[in-house]
């Protein structure tokens, strides 16, 4: 658990700015989303907190020590990526405990952890199998619990469940905030899908062409939104989903 | 970390430009000028010039053409036994184009086989563009085969939707998957044509060829920079085709519906009955040289005899295939890790594309020209007489197509692995070893195969390259075929057949074996 202060983070790409002077805060524990179309900067934005990409300018701080240019390795940060990125040549078990093997050097307790952690993901029946036989949302249980194994303090999802199809969503988002309650971990989510954001967040930031619009509980961003971008594509898209929903269910939302 | 990865990098940059370079410029640098115009005024230059395209357009059209054709069956038709024609058809390559051009020679040659009893021969021009279809041909075929194997099927299906034509459906959707295939074809066959003096050398007789009579200046009158001056003529095509892979966008996609085959029993069987009258001849070139090998006065009274066996035998065959094997070995091991890790550092690590460009700008250059700018750069320094300079230069020559095999293969992993290295602490090495090396060893398998058989078979790179005690077998050949000793240098194509159908066969079975 973490908290993290970014102060006006700035990139620009082919003299396109993809991050305008981006500043906010995230609090210990929190699960904050980041909200936004495709190319609004979120990516980059994530990027840059782990340290993958570097900035043009700002700083990056967490539990107010500065990170901006330290070594990703070192930033105690996880990021869990869109398309899994698990090795295919490694099975279910190999891929958990690899990196913490390498980092704690102790083979049996490297084992032990993983385990543990792919029980908590619900995967301890498939820890000999390799990828390919895994379906998509199983295959990014063992990335989260890749990613959870190394105990990090701030953990990052990069679109984790846009290729998964709605069921399987359903299930892990469940999942996901369970493992939120139980670790603590600070999280730092993005998404482009408003029903996850709103769903899973403490707060949700949103983002659109490189600036932040407004950041704030689900509550206030859906019931107030602060620009005419939120309005059009966040809440009255949200609304037209509540309201069908009323419709077919004849339940008051 | 970090400063071992920039050291590595700056090796490589190094060994590209000190090897590809270096040589380049300063074989072009030693260019007499003079020469050039008296070149040009030579009838002999201006006729061998002529012959040269004349014969590679025509080799290099019927070639790509009977390559389409068998790509076609393969992918479109329902001909039995696909896999064993998939592995036959590319067996040529695994023998030098001037063995090709003496099977032509033992059976239509002035005095051959099938000559004798037809009452006329191919030495010549007829001969020159036969060989070279021989050997160019599966090139052609695997590069288009490839370009079939991409196509997406849910284009034709979109094409009988909208009611397209049989020719409309080839012009529209056929002809723009193939396009860049199809062209990619065609320039490497001209290329390979074009520069190449083992066929005209074997059955061109008085017909001369450009790099023919490059290899006679240099080797007969040690006339360099005649030669430097031709070389830059043999690379005037080559650039070409590399300028064209470079810019040359694809338009295969990844996600493939496959092409579902359509049953026609007639087409099936001319096509089959071609496949294998192609397959046929092909063979009888290779098996006339068992013939040649084991037949003792083959003009006067054909006896079976081993005597060329034990003739090529005392003559220090095995010493040579030591020096062959020796040489491909290590241009295997060396270049494989060379081109590997340049594939790495820009497939992997951001980019790098000078890198990427001079790693693949030795496809411009063909074998003779770099072993003559070898040749110019080196001659007279210590390292011109030794192992090292044919293995390197080898590496050099061959290196742009095996980094090709690595890059692709890199580049189809998993983009996000570096990300997650540096977010779990997974060191370079660890990533290389543990996951990148483990997901790519078929092509690494490849790229070894590819360069083993090509440095056993090539004679143009190392033609100006070798000494007594250094070399190759494939060299062997050369000096029989002027000798006009066309058994024993029948026996020497036969050996490096079978050490390269060995070494095929081995990597094969490990692939498959991995599944």
């Amino acid at each position: 658990m973490a908290n993290m202060q970014i102060k006006d983070l700035t990139k620009t790409y082919k003299n396109k700015v993809v991050l305008d002077h981006i500043c906010f805060t995230v609090k210990d524990g929190e699960f904050l989303s980041i909200l936004g179309s495709s190319g609004c900067g979120k990516t980059t934005l994530l990027r840059i907190l782990i340290g993958i990409e570097s900035c043009d300018s700002g700083q990056i701080f967490k539990d107010e020590i500065e990170i901006t240019n330290l070594d990703t390795s070192k930033r105690q940060m996880g990021m869990v990526f869109q398309n899994y990125a698990l090795f295919p040549n490694m099975n279910v078990l190999q891929n958990v405990m690899y990196a913490l093997q390498l980092k704690i050097k102790n083979k049996e307790e490297a084992k032990k952890q993983s385990l543990e952690m792919l029980k908590i993901v619900h995967m301890e029946e498939s820890i000999h199998k390799y990828p390919h036989e895994l379906s998509g949302g199983q295959q990014q249980r063992v990335a989260i619990a890749r990613a959870l194994v190394l105990r990090p303090e701030v953990l990052l999802f990069d679109e984790p469940m846009s290729a998964l199809d709605a069921d399987n969503r359903l299930v892990l988002r469940k999942e996901l905030k369970q493992i939120q309650k139980e670790f603590h971990t600070t999280m730092i989510y993005i998404t482009h899908d408003q029903e996850e954001a709103f769903s899973l967040s403490d707060r949700v930031m949103v983002m659109h062409e490189g600036k932040i619009e407004q950041i704030d509980t689900p509550n206030v961003v859906y019931n107030k939104p602060a620009s005419a971008y939120i309005k059009h594509f966040v809440t009255e898209h949200l609304k037209e989903k509540v309201s069908s929903i009323e419709k077919c269910t004849g339940i008051d939302l | 970390m970090m400063k071992k990865r920039t050291y590595v990098r700056f090796f490589l940059l190094l060994f590209l430009l000190c090897t590809i370079f270096y040589p380049l410029m300063r074989m072009v640098c030693k260019i007499n000028w003079n020469d050039f115009s008296k070149l040009m005024s030579s009838l002999s230059f201006r006729k061998a010039l002529g012959n040269s395209v004349l014969v590679t357009c025509l080799s290099t059209c019927l070639s790509v053409g009977i390559a389409y054709l068998l790509a076609y069956t393969i992918h479109r038709t329902n001909i039995k036994h696909k896999s064993f024609l998939k592995i036959v058809i590319p067996l040529p390559m695994l023998i030098p184009s001037i063995s090709h051009g003496l099977g032509l020679m033992t059976l239509f040659g002035a005095n051959g086989i099938f000559s004798r009893s037809l009452g006329f021969n191919i030495v010549g021009f007829p001969g020159v563009v036969i060989g070279s279809i021989l050997y160019s041909f599966p090139v052609a075929f695997l590069i288009l085969s490839d370009g079939f194997s991409y196509m997406d099927n849910t284009m034709y299906e979109v094409s009988k939707i909208l009611g397209f034509s049989r020719w409309q459906t080839f012009k529209k959707v056929t002809f723009c998957y193939l396009k860049k295939p199809i062209l990619s074809a065609i320039f490497a066959v001209f290329t390979l044509i074009f520069t190449d003096y083992g066929v005209p050398l074997a059955i061109g007789g008085k017909f001369n060829t450009l790099p023919v009579y490059l290899y006679k200046e240099v080797m007969g009158l040690l006339n360099f920079s005649s030669g430097t001056i031709i070389s830059l003529f043999l690379l005037i095509p080559a650039f070409f085709s590399f300028l064209f892979d470079l810019l040359c966008k694809d338009y295969t996609t990844v996600s493939q519906k496959k092409y579902p085959l359509s049953k026609n029993k007639r087409r099936d069987r001319i096509l089959t009955l071609v496949t294998y009258g192609i397959l046929l001849f092909v063979f009888l070139i290779l098996g006339s040289f068992v013939y040649y090998a084991f037949i003792d006065n083959i003009v006067l009274h054909p006896t079976f005899s081993l005597t060329h066996f034990s003739y090529v035998f005392e003559n220090h065959l095995l010493t040579y295939l030591g020096n062959s094997l020796w040489i491909s070995l290590l241009v295997s091991i060396f270049g494989t890790i060379i081109s590997y890790l340049i594939a790495y550092f820009t497939a992997r690590d951001g980019g790098h594309k000078g890198m990427h460009i001079l790693a693949i700008s030795s496809l411009a250059i063909p074998g003779m020209v770099l072993g003559l700018s070898y040749t110019v750069s080196f001659h007279n320094t210590y390292f011109y007489n030794t192992f090292l300079i044919l293995v390197i230069v080898n590496i050099v020559h061959f290196m742009a197509s095996a980094y090709l095999m690595a890059y692709n293969a890199l580049k189809k992993l998993n983009s996000n692995y570096e990300g997650i290295a540096k977010v779990c602490h997974i060191g370079t090495i660890h990533l290389l070893k543990d996951v990148l090396i483990p997901n790519t060893k078929k092509t690494i398998r490849e790229m070894f195969s590819y360069f083993f058989i090509n440095a056993m078979i090539t004679i143009s790179a190392v033609a100006f390259l070798y000494n007594t005690k250094t070399m190759p077998l494939s060299i062997l050949i050369t000096n029989y075929e002027g000798n006009l000793m066309l058994a024993e240098a029948a026996i020497v194509s036969l050996i490096l057949f079978i050490v390269n159908l060995v070494m095929k066969g081995i990597v094969s079975f490990l692939n498959r074996k991995e599944g």
